[in-house]
């Protein structure tokens, strides 16, 4: 069954973190800024995930907490996009160059 | 209950004031409260009350162990009569003065003397902050409200540099509390076991907050600047009270809960001091504003009381105890003249007026013998004062440069007489001009502020002693603190 | 447990209530009143009084410290109501759904304030946020309002990606969300995992309350927030968030054998130092606000750096001086017509009882005595001069004090020294007596602090 090593699967999830990251910096598109953030929250659910399974499998704490990280990301996309759609509405772009009311 | 009283009487009264619309009616209170709490004072030093109202002692703060505690020593009477002295001048002089809002002006007037009485008498070191700064922020609407034309750029610069300085204060009176096992009292800052390091770090934070204070040379820039700009009312406490804040400092706060450091870097404060009093009284040759003309004289006369206290002997300190007095009231005669000249022309220009002494021989008779006071000259209650100074700082087994310093400071006094007599020359003598020659003599209430202020100044110079033995115990204590004698 | 449970139903109530209540200020008295009595029920809960009897397994723990932030974020919320509430219900249509957002975020702050376990950390952490995502947008036709929650939304997801990362991470070496298991030596060997773990939560918490380096988002998101809700994130969301870090440093920090002090010490300097420079170039006083809020968390940071008696006292005082000031002046702000410096030219005669009090406000600020924020600096520094290292932090606080006058004194100058006419929103007397009620709290806990700090104890 563990003929994955761990090692392989933090690597994936790392991968996941990165490229959300790279994602949330470099796009310009807000849907696929989301879909970034949603990136990064879903790489940590596999650290949980993998954590309980490899290291503590005789307790169950980490899948729990993943099952509350799906939820909170849940709400919080209903939100983000609730926010982008209102955006859209006034600006007809969902560019975040065109977002910029507010300089300093 | 006497300093609860002090303070209370024109803190409530200045508060009240607030409300009161009718012009005369808010002037004349401020004048009876603070004729009031002179009497207070009075009766309290001729010894009519009992010696135990002197103090006062209750709990304020259970947690961080802080107290009220105000109590009326020596030195705190000494300045606490200066304070109840000048308030009542201070608002008779500048009686026919015209404020906007006046009833606000006059209110935030006792709310500063309320602070500065706080600052004289509290024996615990949050107290001590808190009336610090309390009587800062009165002044600061005071000189912003109703100053000159730069009034806004120059007060807020003028309280941002003290309110650095007391930030300071307040970083040294905290560390002095862990190190004297959690407790802000006075009496248990005074035998602290320090290292010379830890006793260096809290002199310098101390230090800074007074120099600022007081001010000395190069702390010095806010003051003539705030000097010029502030009505005259308030400019008188400025130099006769606020700047004796500092002076005050250095004497119950510094040099006997720090007296090694006070000892070690005597000499630098010293030097600091000299080369204050000279550039102050090289500038003052040289304005033609007579508000600068006294704030840079009023540079060098303070800075001859740091020079007493850091190169200290027991004939300087009590000099630099009485002069504190003296100067107090010199320069408030002086800044009244100023005042009386502004108000009937307008002008505050030496080259613009001239030949006063024909049209109000009174205010100049009275000028001369202020003026010559404000030079030592023997007789006047300053001469005493500075005759002690330069005696101690000679004398002074503190420093190896007494005598340089001495010099150096002879010179100012020298420098002094030459700035002074030259504009009571330009100003008093000569030829009228068309701006002069219509003036008229002084009306009465300026005239009995002065003569006051005249008799003062000749009682003390003939018959300094009651003020002497006032301070000689703290004197003595202070030396002690310091092993010198 | 009274506060978290009633503050959810409450939430739930006035959600409802926007449905079947269709006069504004029904729903206006309604949530004052549920904010009066989540008040009350926490004070009652201090006095140790449960309404309900709940077995946490120990993920929750209801300290003192706890209880008492939440009676003064309660209060405080209360009087922004009392202050402000009109100018909830006037941002947009859906008055009520403003107050039960808040009513949620009051449930998020009572988590954080109690949590043991970091995954109630970051589900209250969760439960603030995302109502303010909302509540910053929620002035729909406004562009400013819209980018600034996009804005918020983006940086403060991605914050709480770094969070989950770091409780990852230390889930990995401790086997455990537990606060007190952070101690605990088993897996000595994933020590570098829970090291690191631990930093991405503080760099997270970092974001939150808006400390530089990670303080960007903060004045775009405060100026383009609708001004009632600027004033609620500015003062109660930071402070509950700034008790989350503070509970959390005590916990699991300090101890672990690291010099986290350093950390703090640079980066509290650096925000003080961003924070007062960049305030005095403002010209919006909402503006300055923001920064200044900057520059106050960087004094807040004070009470994680010292971590002794000092700095929990002080981190209390602080949260109720700095609230209940920049409230009441974001009251005032709310009020004007021009935002600008100018805007406040010559309050003082057409508006004495505002100028006068948002003057004890702005002294309060800046820590002048005889005000509550007087105290709340003198024990974040005494607790720094206490912790013994590091006197050069102190050294370098008081200079940004003294700077922070510069622009706290220049509202105070348009409004008393500069003549000009500053137009207001017409105000009733009962705001005018409810800003004189706080500058005379502001002043009564300026000279008698043990007012609040008792309960700390007893």
């Amino acid at each position: 069954m563990s003929s994955i090593p761990l090692t392989h699967i933090l690597f994936v999830s790392t991968a996941l973190f990165f490229i959300g990251m790279y994602g949330l910096f470099t796009r310009r598109n807000m849907i696929t800024m989301l879909m970034s953030v949603e990136l990064i929250l879903n790489s940590v659910n596999i650290n949980f995930v993998a954590f309980n399974k490899y290291l503590y499998p005789d307790k169950l704490d980490g899948i729990f907490f993943s099952l509350f990280i799906i939820t909170i990301a849940a709400a919080e996309a209903a939100v983000a996009i609730a926010i982008i759609i209102n955006l859209y509405r006034s600006h007809h772009s969902i560019d975040v160059e065109d977002a910029t009311e507010m300089k300093y | 209950m006497v300093p609860v009283l002090l303070i209370l009487i024109p803190l409530i009264t200045g508060a009240a004031l607030f409300a009161v619309k009718q012009e005369a009616t808010a002037k004349s209170i401020a004048l009876l409260a603070s004729l009031l709490s002179l009497a207070l004072m009075l009766a309290g030093m001729s010894g009519y009350i009992d010696a135990a109202q002197m103090t006062y002692d209750q709990p304020w703060l259970g947690g961080i162990n802080s107290r009220f505690h105000f109590a009326l020593d020596g030195m705190s009477q000494l300045l606490c009569l200066l304070t109840t002295l000048s308030f009542p001048i201070i608002i008779y002089s500048t009686w026919n003065n015209r404020y906007d809002d006046s009833n606000r002006f006059f209110g935030l007037v006792l709310l500063s003397q309320a602070g500065l009485l706080g600052v004289f008498m509290a024996l615990d070191a949050l107290l001590f902050y808190f009336f610090w700064e309390l009587a800062l922020i009165p002044l600061y609407f005071l000189c912003s409200r109703w100053g000159g034309e730069r009034r806004i750029q120059v007060t807020i610069k003028f309280f941002i540099y003290t309110f650095i300085g007391s930030l300071f204060m307040l970083i040294g009176l905290i560390m002095l509390y862990f190190k004297a096992g959690g407790s802000f009292a006075w009496s248990d800052f005074l035998n602290l076991k320090m290292t010379s390091g830890q006793e260096l770090g809290i002199f310098l934070m101390l230090a800074i907050a007074f120099a600022i204070k007081m001010p000395l040379f190069p702390f010095h820039t806010w003051q003539p600047d705030t000097y010029e700009q502030s009505p005259t009312a308030v400019t008188m406490i400025l130099s006769a009270i606020m700047a004796k804040m500092g002076v005050f400092g250095l004497l119950r706060w510094l040099a006997p809960i720090v007296p090694s450091a006070t000892f070690l870097w005597g000499d630098n404060f010293a030097t600091l001091a000299v080369i204050g009093m000279l550039y102050a009284s090289f500038i003052a040759m040289r304005q033609d504003d007579l508000k600068r003309l006294v704030a840079y004289s009023s540079i060098a006369h303070i800075g001859l009381m740091i020079l007493a206290i850091f190169a200290p002997s027991y004939s300087g300190i009590q000099g630099a105890m009485i002069q504190m007095f003296n100067h107090g009231i010199n320069i408030l005669g002086m800044w009244i003249v100023v005042n009386v000249i502004e108000q009937k022309f307008g002008t505050r220009k030496i080259s613009e007026l001239g030949g006063l002494a024909q049209k109000a021989p009174v205010l100049t008779i009275l000028l001369v013998i202020v003026a010559l006071a404000n030079i030592a000259m023997p007789l006047t209650n300053a001469f005493i004062g500075e005759f002690m100074m330069f005696n101690g700082v000679l004398g002074s087994t503190a420093t190896k440069f007494g005598l340089a310093y001495t010099i150096a400071a002879l010179v100012t006094i020298i420098l002094s007489a030459v700035y002074t007599l030259r504009m009571i020359q330009r100003v008093f003598y000569g030829e009228t001009n068309e701006l002069t020659s219509k003036a008229t003599d002084i009306s009465f209430n300026v005239k009995l502020s002065l003569a006051i202020i005249v008799v003062g100044i000749i009682l003390i110079g003939v018959f300094p002693k009651p003020l002497l033995s006032l301070t000689s115990e703290v004197s003595a204590d202070i030396l002690g603190r310091m092993n010198l004698k | 447990m009274n506060a978290i449970i009633l503050s959810a139903i409450l939430g739930v109530i006035l959600m409802f209530s926007g449905i079947f209540v269709t006069s504004k200020t029904a729903i206006r008295n309604i949530a004052t009143a549920g904010m009066a009595l989540l008040l009350l029920v926490n004070i009652a809960e201090q006095g140790g009084f449960h309404l309900f009897n709940v077995n946490t397994h120990n993920m929750l723990v209801f300290s003192k410290f706890g209880l008492l932030f939440n009676s003064i974020a309660f209060s405080a919320t209360l009087l922004f109501f009392l202050v402000s509430a009109k100018d909830i219900t006037n941002v947009g249509i859906n008055a009520a759904e403003y107050f039960a957002l808040i009513f949620f975020i009051s449930c998020g702050i009572a988590i954080v304030s109690s949590f043991n376990s970091l995954l109630l950390l970051f589900l209250g952490i969760e439960i603030i946020s995302i109502p303010l995502y909302i509540l910053t947008g929620s002035d729909k036709r406004n562009l400013k309002s819209n980018e600034a929650s996009l804005k918020y939304f983006l940086m403060g997801s991605f914050s709480t990606g770094i969070m989950l990362l770091g409780i990852a991470l230390v889930y990995g070496a401790k086997a455990s969300f537990s606060m007190e298991q952070m101690h605990s030596s088993i897996n000595a060997g994933r020590n570098a995992w829970f090291y690191a773990g631990l930093l991405l939560v503080l760099i997270s918490m970092l974001f939150k309350v808006s400390a530089a380096p990670f303080h960007f988002w903060t004045p775009d998101v405060y100026d383009g927030a609708p001004t009632v809700f600027t004033s609620f994130m500015a003062t109660i969301v930071k402070a509950g968030v700034f008790i989350a870090l503070v509970r959390l440093f005590d916990m699991s920090f300090v101890g672990s054998g690291y010099d986290w002090q350093l950390i703090i010490a640079i980066v509290t300097a650096a925000t003080l130092f961003i924070g007062n420079i960049t305030a005095i170039f403002q010209q919006s006083v909402k503006r300055m606000l923001a920064y200044s809020s900057i520059a106050q968390a960087g004094f807040m940071l004070f009470g994680v750096f010292s971590q002794n008696d000092f700095s929990r006292e002080g981190i209390i005082l602080y949260t109720l001086g700095y609230s209940l000031a920049t409230i009441g002046i974001f009251a005032v702000l709310i009020k004007m017509k021009d935002y600008t410096f100018e805007g406040f030219n010559g309050l003082a005669r057409t508006e004495p009882v505002l100028a006068a009090t948002t003057t004890i406000f702005l002294l309060s600020l800046a820590g002048i005595p005889l005000t509550i924020g007087f105290f709340a600096k003198y024990f974040m520094l005494a607790s720094a001069v206490k912790s013994g290292s590091h006197l050069w932090l102190v050294i370098f606080a008081i200079l940004c004090a003294a700077i922070s006058v510069y622009y706290y004194f220049r509202v105070i100058q348009s409004m008393y020294f500069k003549t000009g006419l500053a137009e207001t929103e017409p105000v009733t007397p009962v705001f005018r007596w409810l800003l004189a009620g706080m500058a005379a709290a502001v002043i009564i806990l300026g000279i008698f602090p043990n007012l609040v700090l008792q309960y700390l104890y007893f």
